[in-house]
C-alpha cells in the first residue's frame, strides 16, 4: 500500500485480473439467454423462405441439436483460440465488424463526455455557489429535464425537427470521403491524421448533434454530482482560508473548491460510462452511426448470437475499464487515497 | 410555534380544543417536511404531480373494472377507446381531440392515457421488485459478511453474481433477453426485471457495511442486545431513508428504460397502448403531425420529472447526510452549535 | 489618540433559519489599536466565532445577516464594500487562522503551493501589479529587508500547474518567502516539507503552517479563532508559546477568540467577555479578570478550576446559555444572574459604561450594578 508507481501498477493488474470472471460470467448469461430462449433461430437465419431441409441443414451446421454444455464448450474454445465467431447469417466475422465499430463509438462517447464535462461542471459550481436562488432552481430543472427526457425522444426530436433546421448532419455516414480511412478508426483523428482539415471540420460537424444527444441527456448527472459535492465542500475551512488569503471568488471556487468537489464527480463519470453506452444503442441506430451500438442493436434482434455475445463482451469490458480508469483518476486527484 | 396551551389542553377542553392539540401535533411532526416543501417549491410541483399522475392511473385502471362489476358493463375514463379506429384521421389537436388522432384516426388523448397505468404500474412494480430482491441480497452480504462462514460463502457468490450484471449496461442486457424471448409486453417486463436489481446489491450492501461499524452499532452489540434486534432496530433503521429515496428516483429511470425497449421494437407491441412504442410507431411524423410524438414523449417526460423532483426532496428532508449538507449550505457552519441544531431538528 | 487598527460599532447580527430568527450578535463594540491584542471570550454559542466571520465579510449571507452596526478597519468601511472588493480587504489587511488545521489547509494542495499562494497575492498588491485597498507599506511591516522585485510579481497566483518553465521560475520567484516564513513559525527544515500533502503532516505542524500563511500575506489585523482549541494539550503549548513570540516578533494586531480564560489570560492585553450575542464586558485583561464587575465574568472566572481551592465540589454555572433564537429580554444574564433586581428583567443593561468606582475608564461593563459585584456575589 502506497502511492508509488508500483503500486499503481499492482492496483491496476489486480482489478484487471478481477476482470476475467466476470467476463466468464458476462459469456454464460449471455451465451444462456441467446441459445435457450429463442426458439429455432435457424428459422430466422436460413432466410424467410428456406425450405424444412435448409432450416434443418442450418441446425446440424451451427449444432443446435447439441446439448447446450457442448454447444458452450465449443463456443469458448473458439472464442479463446481468438475466432470470434461470424455472422451466421451472411458470415461477416464479428471480430472485423466490432474492431472498426468499436472506435466510432468511443469517439461518440468522448466526445459527449466531453460535452458533459465543459457544460455540467461549470452548471453544477453555478447552482452551488447560488444555492437556493433562481441560478440553481434553473440548473435543477434543466439537468432534472435532461434526466427525464428519454434518450431515444431527445434524439429522435434532435436527428428529424433540429438537425435539419439548424443544417447539422443528422447522419454519421461520411458521403463524401471514405468513413474512416485512417488508422485510429475514429473520424476526427484518423482526418487529423491525414491532416485533410476540411474532412476534420465535417467530420466534427457530423459529430455535434449525436454527441449532443447523448450529453445532454446524461449532463444532469455531472451537474447534481459537481453541485452536491460542491455543497458538501463550499462550508469547508479551507475554503475559508483560500477566501482569507484574498484571491479573488474565481479562484476560490475554481481552484479551491472545485478541486475537491471533482474527486467525487470523477467517480460519478467513470460509472456513466455504462449508461453512456446503453445510450449508444438508441442514438447510433437513430443516427446512423457506425459504432458498436448499431451494432449491438443489428445482432441482437438478427438473432446474431456471435455478434451479440461478442458485443455484450465488448460492453462489459468497456464498463468495468472505464470503472478502474475512475479509481485511478480518483487516487490521482486525492492525494490521501493510497492504491490497495 | 403554535403549541396547545395547558388551559387549551386542561381545564376547559372541548372537541374543538382538542383537536386543535391533535392538529398542532401533527403539525410538529409534518414541520420539516412543510419547511422543505416551502423552501424549495421544485418539490412541492413534483410532490402534486406524483399525486395526480398515481390518482388518475388508479382511477384509468380501476372504473373500467368497477363499473362492469357494478353496472355490468365497462365505463371508460378515455374519452374514445384507445384502440377505436375512426373516421377522424390525422386530425390536429382541438376540443374533440384533444391531443389529434393519427393516420388511423386513434386519438392520441385516449391512448396516451390509457397508456398511463401500464407504464406507472411497470415503474413502481419493476423497481419495487429490485428494491425487495437487491435490497435482500445486499442486506445478506452485507451483514453476513464474516470470511469462512456459510454467510461468509453466500455473501461473497452474491457479490461476484451481482458483479457480474453491473459489467453490463443494463438496457443492453434488457435488449438481449427482451429480443431472445421474442416480442411482447410480458417478456419485456422480464427482461427489465432480471436486470435491474444488480445496484439495489451494492447500494443496500454499502450502507450495511457503513451502519454495522458506526459506534453505536457496536455498543449495542456490546451491551448484548442481540442481532435480530440489532439488524431491525439500527440497520433496517438506516437502510430505509437512502432506499426510500433511490426507489423514488428509480421509477423515472425504469419507465425510460421499458419505454426504450418499445421504441426500438422489441418490446410491447404495436397494438398496445405504450408511450415508448408510441414514439417509435409515429417518429416519422414529428415533422408533419408532431403532436402525435409529443404527446406520449411529454407523458413520459412530465412522470419521470415529477418523480425526480419528489425523490430530490425527499433526499433533502429524509437523509440525514444530504440534510446536514442542506442545512450548512443553508446555514454556514458558523452558525452557533443550536441553530444548525434546531435547523435539522 | 491613535486611530485604531479595527473599529466595531454596535454590531447586530442575526441568522435566518428555518424555525425563527437567532440574534446571534447584540450591538456589540470593539475597538482595537495598533499592535495590541484583544481576546474575545465565551461559551460556545455566545456568537464570539460570528464576530471573528463578520469582520472580515465571512459570513454567508443569507442566512446571516448584519442587522446593524458599523465595522471600520483602518479607515475603510467593511459593510460598505460590494461583494468583488472584499477579496482585497482579505490576505493583506485581515488575516485570519481557524479552529482545525485539517480542515482549513486544502487536502489537494502541496504545502508549497499552498504557502506560495499567500505569498504571491501579497507580493502582487506590493508591486502594485493587483489592485489593493490599503497603500503600502503597512503600518507594522515586520519584513524589513523583504525587497519585492516587480518582475517576479508577474507570477499569476492562479495556476499551480504551470507548464515547464514559467512553473520553474515561479517556484524559485516564491521559494525564498515560502522558506522564510515556513521559519518564522519555528519550522527548522522548511525544505523537506514542502511538496508533501496537509495529511502527511501532524496537527501542530498544520497549524503552524497556517500561521505561516496568514502571516505571509502580511496582514494589518490576525483574527484568531480558536487557533488551539482542536489541538493536543502540549502541541497546544507549544503553539501558543510560538504566537507569544510571533506577537512580540511581528507587531501585528490581533483578535484572538477563545471559550479558554487561561489562554486570554496569557495571550492578550484585553479581553471582551461575550454572553448570549451580547458584549458584558470589556478591558483591559489584568483588571477584568482580577476585578470582574459583570457577575457574568465573576461566575465564568469561579468556575475555572485552576481557581477551585478544595472546599467542595467545583462551582458552576446554573442554568445553560439561553438558545440564540430567544434570548431573554432585559439583560441576557438576568435568570441565571444571583444579583438579579426586578429592573434587570425588563430594562437592557447599560451598553458599556465605565465601570462605577474605577477611575481607569477603559474597564466597561454592561451591568447596572457593576460597584455591587465586587463587593457579593
Amino acid at each position: 500500500m502506497g502511492r508509488n508507481k508500483s503500486d499503481l501498477i499492482v492496483f491496476v493488474g489486480k482489478r484487471l485480473l478481477q476482470l476475467l470472471p466476470v467476463v466468464l460470467g458476462v459469456i454464460v448469461i449471455t451465451f444462456f439467454f441467446t441459445h435457450v430462449a429463442v426458439q429455432n433461430p435457424c428459422a430466422v437465419w436460413a432466410g424467410a423462405h428456406a425450405t424444412a431441409d435448409q432450416v434443418q441443414a442450418c441446425i446440424l451446421r451451427f449444432g443446435l441439436n447439441r446439448p447446450l454444455t457442448d454447444q458452450f464448450w465449443r463456443y469458448l474454445t473458439t472464442l479463446l483460440s481468438g475466432d470470434w465467431g461470424a455472422n451466421p447469417r451472411g458470415g461477416v466475422p464479428v471480430l472485423l465488424s466490432i474492431s472498426s465499430a468499436f472506435p466510432a463509438t468511443l469517439e461518440l462517447v468522448l466526445a459527449s463526455l466531453f460535452i458533459m464535462t465543459v457544460i455540467g461542471i461549470p452548471l453544477g459550481v453555478v447552482a452551488a455557489n447560488g444555492a437556493g436562488r433562481w441560478a440553481d432552481h434553473l440548473v435543477r430543472v434543466f439537468y432534472l429535464s435532461g434526466w427525464a427526457t428519454p434518450t431515444y425522444l431527445g434524439a429522435v426530436v434532435l436527428a428529424i425537427a433540429v438537425g435539419p433546421a439548424i443544417g447539422l448532419p443528422t447522419k454519421g455516414d461520411f458521403t463524401t470521403k471514405p468513413p474512416f480511412y485512417g488508422p485510429t478508426h475514429m473520424s476526427v483523428l484518423d482526418a487529423l491524421w491525414a491532416l485533410d482539415f476540411p474532412a476534420v471540420g465535417d467530420a466534427l460537424l457530423h459529430l455535434v448533434l449525436p454527441a449532443s444527444a447523448l450529453a445532454l441527456l446524461n449532463l444532469g448527472i455531472a451537474t447534481r454530482m459537481t453541485r452536491t459535492s460542491m455543497l458538501e465542500v463550499l462550508p469547508l475551512d479551507f475554503v475559508k482560508t483560500a477566501r482569507m488569503k484574498g484571491l479573488s471568488d474565481f479562484v476560490v471556487l475554481y481552484k479551491h473548491a472545485l478541486r475537491n468537489s471533482l474527486i467525487s464527480t470523477v467517480t460519478i463519470l467513470g460509472i456513466t460510462a455504462g449508461v453512456l453506452l446503453s445510450g449508444t444503442v438508441v442514438i447510433e441506430t437513430i443516427f446512423q452511426w457506425p459504432g458498436i451500438g448499431a451494432y449491438a442493436y443489428d445482432a441482437i434482434t438478427g438473432y446474431n448470437f456471435p455478434g451479440t455475445i461478442a458485443v455484450v463482451i465488448v460492453f462489459a469490458v468497456a464498463v468495468v475499464i472505464s470503472n478502474l480508469l475512475s479509481d485511478v483518476l480518483y487516487g490521482i486527484l486525492d492525494p490521501r487515497v493510497e492504491w490497495r | 410555534m403554535a403549541s396547545a396551551t395547558d388551559s387549551e389542553l386542561g381545564v376547559d377542553a372541548t372537541p374543538w380544543t382538542l383537536l386543535r392539540g391533535k392538529a398542532s401535533h401533527l403539525r410538529e411532526i409534518l414541520r420539516p417536511f412543510i419547511r422543505v416543501l416551502r423552501a424549495n417549491p421544485l418539490t412541492l410541483i413534483g410532490f402534486i404531480l406524483v399525486v395526480i399522475i398515481s390518482t388518475t392511473a388508479l382511477l384509468v385502471a380501476i372504473v373500467p373494472v368497477i363499473s362492469q362489476v357494478v353496472l355490468g358493463h365497462p365505463v371508460l375514463l378515455t374519452p374514445y377507446d384507445p384502440n377505436g379506429i375512426s373516421t377522424d384521421y390525422s386530425q390536429a389537436p382541438s376540443l374533440k381531440h384533444l391531443l389529434g388522432t393519427d393516420k388511423l384516426g386513434l386519438d392520441i388523448f385516449s391512448r396516451v392515457l390509457a397508456a398511463l397505468p401500464l407504464d406507472l404500474a411497470i415503474g413502481v412494480g419493476i423497481a419495487g421488485f429490485a428494491l425487495l430482491l437487491g435490497g435482500g441480497l445486499g442486506l445478506v452480504a452485507g451483514y453476513w459478511d464474516k470470511p469462512r462462514t456459510l454467510g461468509g460463502v453466500i455473501s461473497a457468490v452474491i457479490l461476484r453474481v451481482t458483479d457480474v450484471f453491473l459489467a453490463f449496461p443494463s438496457l443492453v442486457l434488457a435488449l438481449a433477453i427482451a429480443a431472445s424471448l421474442g416480442r411482447g409486453t410480458g417478456p419485456s417486463i422480464l427482461a427489465v426485471l432480471l436486470t435491474w436489481w444488480p445496484y439495489y446489491v451494492r447500494l443496500t450492501r454499502g450502507e450495511v457495511l457503513a451502519v454495522k461499524h458506526r459506534p453505536y452499532v457496536v455498543a449495542a452489540r456490546a451491551a448484548g442486545v442481540s442481532e435480530v434486534r440489532i439488524l431491525f432496530r439500527h440497520v433496517l433503521r438506516n437502510l430505509i431513508e437512502p432506499l426510500l429515496v433511490y426507489y423514488t428516483l428509480d421509477i423515472g429511470t425504469v419507465i425510460i428504460t421499458f419505454s426504450t425497449i418499445s421504441f426500438v421494437g422489441i418490446g410491447v407491441p404495436l397494438d398496445v397502448s405504450e408511450w415508448g412504442t408510441m414514439v417509435e410507431a409515429y417518429e416519422q411524423l414529428l415533422l408533419t403531425h408532431p403532436w402525435t410524438v409529443l404527446a406520449p414523449g411529454a407523458a413520459i417526460f412530465i412522470t419521470v420529472l415529477a418523480f425526480s423532483l419528489f425523490g430530490d426532496g425527499l433526499r433533502d428532508i429524509l437523509d440525514p447526510r444530504s440534510r446536514r449538507t442542506l442545512v450548512q449550505a443553508v446555514a454556514a457552519t458558523t452558525l452557533p452549535g443550536q441553530v444548525a441544531g434546531a435547523a435539522e431538528a | 489618540m491613535v486611530e485604531p487598527v479595527l473599529d466595531v460599532q454596535d454590531l447586530s447580527v442575526e441568522y435566518e433559519a428555518g424555525a425563527g430568527t437567532f440574534h446571534a450578535l447584540t450591538g456589540v463594540s470593539v475597538r482595537l489599536d495598533p499592535g495590541r491584542v484583544v481576546g474575545i471570550v465565551g461559551e460556545t454559542g455566545s456568537g464570539k466565532s460570528t464576530l471573528a466571520h463578520a469582520i472580515p465579510r465571512l459570513l454567508p449571507e443569507p442566512p446571516a445577516r448584519i442587522v446593524s452596526g458599523k465595522i471600520s478597519f483602518r479607515g475603510v468601511d467593511v459593510l460598505d464594500l460590494p461583494k468583488w472588493k472584499l477579496p482585497l480587504l482579505r490576505g493583506t489587511g485581515i488575516g485570519m487562522i481557524f479552529q482545525e488545521p485539517i480542515n482549513s489547509l486544502n487536502p489537494a494542495y502541496r504545502i508549497f503551493d499552498q504557502v506560495a499562494e499567500a505569498v504571491a497575492v501579497r507580493k502582487l498588491r506590493d508591486a502594485g501589479e493587483s489592485p489593493t485597498l490599503f497603500p503600502a507599506p503597512e503600518p507594522h511591516d515586520y519584513s524589513k529587508g523583504m525587497v519585492v522585485k516587480s518582475g517576479e510579481a508577474l507570477l499569476h497566483p492562479i495556476a499551480t500547474k504551470l507548464p515547464g518553465r514559467r512553473r520553474r521560475a515561479r517556484r524559485e520567484a516564491l521559494m525564498q518567502d515560502v522558506l522564510d516564513y515556513l521559519r518564522l513559525v519555528r519550522i527548522n527544515d522548511p525544505e523537506t516539507i514542502l511538496d508533501l500533502y496537509p495529511h502527511e503532516l501532524s496537527g501542530g505542524m498544520r497549524q503552524r503552517i497556517m500561521i505561516a500563511m496568514a502571516l505571509s500575506a502580511k496582514p494589518s489585523l490576525l483574527i484568531a479563532d480558536e487557533p488551539t482549541s482542536a489541538l493536543d494539550i502540549t502541541i497546544q503549548a507549544q503553539v501558543l508559546t510560538l504566537m507569544k513570540e510571533l506577537m512580540e516578533e511581528v507587531q501585528t494586531s490581533i483578535l484572538f477568540i477563545s471559550h479558554d480564560l487561561g489562554i486570554i489570560a496569557e495571550m492578550a492585553d484585553e479581553v471582551g467577555v461575550l454572553y448570549a450575542g451580547h458584549l458584558v464586558e470589556f478591558g483591559p485583561v489584568e483588571e477584568v479578570f482580577a476585578n470582574p464587575r459583570h457577575p457574568y465574568t465573576k461566575l465564568l472566572l469561579r468556575s475555572v478550576p485552576a481557581q477551585y481551592k478544595d472546599d467542595g465540589p467545583l462551582p458552576a454555572l446554573s442554568g445553560s446559555v439561553p438558545s440564540l433564537a430567544n434570548v431573554p429580554p432585559g439583560c441576557p444574564f438576568h435568570p441565571r444572574c444571583p444579583l438579579m433586581r426586578d429592573a434587570c428583567k425588563t430594562n437592557p443593561g447599560p451598553l458599556l459604561e465605565p465601570v462605577k468606582g474605577i477611575s481607569a475608564r477603559t474597564h466597561l461593563s454592561a451591568c447596572y450594578y457593576s460597584d455591587e459585584v465586587a463587593r457579593k456575589a
